[in-house]
């Protein structure tokens, strides 16, 4: 598996290699776009969108390629055709920026899109805001990101005529908001339909149901039994109710914010004991 | 109620005003025990009985409408990352026992003094305990306003209960920290006798997790709604195995009680910490204050004080009042602060 990760790195070499001379100086430290992709070729739009949006506001682009499944048991047959892709995939958007001026970096990662984009977003590199591609959840890259991130929209004929936005901060008459609103209205009604029934099944049938839900003994399962569809059925039913009414938890807590960097102080160093030999003198005046 | 029962117990109809009422108290108990982790089921059970529920039959339903609002209030809070698990089932297991110690020693009581007697024994722990603890914690969510930091760090107490290495070791993962068995098991086994004698277990809990084991004030609160579904969850099965729960009753108050128990646990991803133990002190200290107006009654009936009838029986319906407006008091405060915070949470983004 080693060798395979290795192959699958020095590809991801290669890939940055190509894109290096177009490389900005780190130093500058100049602002970056990260646009992220599970897949291994990015989308186009995803690209193109990435691509415009940085020329026009003069930064470079930061394209990483996740690996999610990197140890997926068919002997390393998908990582060679996902690396294999990326080349690809990282040629095409050079390209791209190449036409606009627009500098590109590639990196190959592995693991959950969340540690990536949260390490990413660590590490010393400006990055203003975050694109993604297709195939990865909004909250997944949002909940671990400490910048924006907007998940580039494509319609059927091909182009990007949306781009939504998430701010893990807003809530408001945004897309994303609105589609997830519906999302939980629809659960709402379901689990609400849901609950309904059972409360009518219930009451509509009170007298056997207290016949024989009154009868102890065995029968003591049935009540029990009946309060844990309750709590399945109403619970969600009330959890999505306050959702579609708007009221949810603070997204303080439920984000995770991103801890200050520690300080770094230069260590004090000591001074280093002299050992060299010295020659002393005996001075008798 | 460890034997058979011999007499047919009446159930009673529902009408529009009965479902109303007990939809409401519902409501409001489940927004209290969402927020602070029990409580509600003191007003409920007086309540379905001034309805025309008998007394068992009411103790047995609001026995089983609290453990399915304890687990749907704890699956949310989980998911907020306040639960500790192992925690609430350590406590849980040990509370039931407290539960069968609790209803042993009431059984007693009974035997002794009759039912005065016990209900007298009932009020007394009431007050005490709800003064008592009420008022600490009272003292210490207002030192913690005061206080500019909002470092909750647990009691001198807590730590030190917490350094003493005593067979076998517990380490609490989301409470974080770690603790001896031996003293999570008194805590326990006095919040199920609570909970057998009042049936609030939470008043001793919830503080007993702040300042003996020493979790925080949301961990707490979480953690006890663990604690009430494992009492809940047994107790039903008690009850139920004696025929004595009332779906009906249970479904309607669980029907409410859903919603509020969602909008208190969300309500704790808001507001600070102090507001939780704020909240929970000005409960308790107003339910303490009703049980005293319901001292009278048994005392009458003990013959040690012998009052008008029409002055102990209005002092009954005015303990009975102020019990409904400490939830009331509860519920807003919870609300007035979850809606306020929201508010300020909009202000600050639209600014940023």
């Amino acid at each position: 598996m080693n060798s395979e990760r290795d192959t699958f790195r020095h590809t991801l070499d290669e890939a940055s290699l190509t894109a290096a001379s177009a490389a900005p100086d780190r130093q500058k430290e100049s602002p970056f776009i990260l646009a992220i992709t599970r897949n291994g070729h990015m989308s186009e739009h995803v690209m193109d969108y990435a691509v415009n949006v940085a020329h026009r506001l003069g930064y470079g682009i930061l394209a990483v390629h996740v690996d999610t499944l990197p140890f997926f048991r068919d002997r390393g047959k998908r990582s060679k055709l996902f690396a294999a892709a990326m080349v690809e995939s990282a040629a095409q958007f050079n390209e791209k920026a190449a036409r606009m001026g627009v500098t590109v970096e590639h990196l190959g990662e592995f693991g959950k899109i969340g540690s990536v984009v949260n390490r990413l977003c660590r590490s010393k590199k400006r990055i203003e805001f975050i694109v993604i591609d297709k195939g990865i959840r909004l909250e997944e890259a949002a909940r671990q990101s400490p910048v924006p991130v907007f998940p580039v929209i494509s319609t059927k004929t091909g182009h990007f005529n949306k781009t939504i936005f998430h701010n893990p901060q807003k809530k408001g008459a945004f897309a994303m908001s609105t589609i997830t609103k519906k999302r939980h209205l629809k659960n709402c009604c379901l689990f609400g339909a849901l609950t309904a029934g059972l409360y009518t099944a219930v009451f509509a049938n009170q007298d056997v149901v207290m016949t024989y839900f009154t009868k102890g003994g065995m029968f003591a399962l049935l009540p029990v039994a009946t309060v844990f569809a309750v709590s399945y059925f109403h619970g969600n039913f009330t959890s999505f109710f306050w959702s579609a009414l708007g009221i949810e938890a603070s997204k303080k807590s439920s984000t995770q914010r991103v801890a200050p960097e520690p300080r770094v102080t230069d260590a004090v160093i000591a001074p280093r004991p002299d050992t060299r030999p010295r020659i002393q003198l005996n001075a008798e005046a | 109620m460890h034997g058979p029962i011999s007499e047919v117990i009446q159930f009673i109809d529902l009408n529009v005003y009965t479902i109303t009422f007990l939809f409401l108290v519902g409501f409001i108990g489940g927004l209290v025990s969402g927020f602070i982790g029990s409580g509600g089921a003191f007003v409920l059970t007086p309540g379905m009985m001034s309805l025309g529920v008998p007394g068992t039959v009411a103790v047995a339903s609001n026995m089983c409408h609290k453990f399915p609002k304890a687990l749907v209030g704890a699956i949310k809070r989980y998911k907020y990352g306040q639960v500790d698990i192992k925690l609430g089932l350590i406590m849980g297991l040990f509370a039931e026992i407290g539960v069968q110690v609790g209803i042993m020693l009431q059984k007693y009581i009974l035997d002794k003094w009759g039912e005065a007697g016990s209900n007298l024994y009932v009020s007394v722990v009431f007050v005490l305990v709800l003064v008592i603890v009420g008022s600490f914690v009272m003292r210490d969510a207002i030192k913690m306003k005061n206080a500019t930091g909002e470092v909750e760090g647990g009691t001198s107490l807590a730590k030190r209960l917490q350094k003493i290495e005593l067979w076998p070791m517990v380490t609490l993962k989301t409470a974080n920290l770690r603790i001896s068995m031996w003293f999570l098991v008194p805590v326990a086994l006095a919040t199920g006798m609570l909970a057998a004698t009042i049936a609030v277990g939470g008043f001793i809990g919830v503080p007993g997790l702040m300042y003996i084991i020493g979790a925080t004030s949301i961990v707490a609160s979480a953690t006890e709604l663990v604690i009430a579904f494992v009492m809940g969850l047994g107790g039903t099965l008690i009850w139920a195995y004696y025929g004595m729960v009332d779906i009906r009753l249970v479904m309607i108050i669980l029907a409410g009680s859903l919603f509020g128990v969602q909008l208190g646990a969300i309500g704790t991803t808001y507001v600070k910490e102090y507001m939780i133990k704020y909240v929970m002190a000005t409960i308790m200290l107003i339910v303490a204050v009703s049980r005293f107006f319901a001292l009278p009654k048994y005392l009458n009936q003990l013959q040690l004080i012998s009052w008008n009838d029409t002055v102990v029986g209005l002092m009954t319906k005015t303990s009975f009042a102020i019990m409904c407006l400490a939830l009331l008091v509860g519920a807003s405060i919870i609300l007035s602060s979850l809606f306020k915070a929201r508010r300020l949470e909009k202000m600050a983004t639209l600014n940023a």
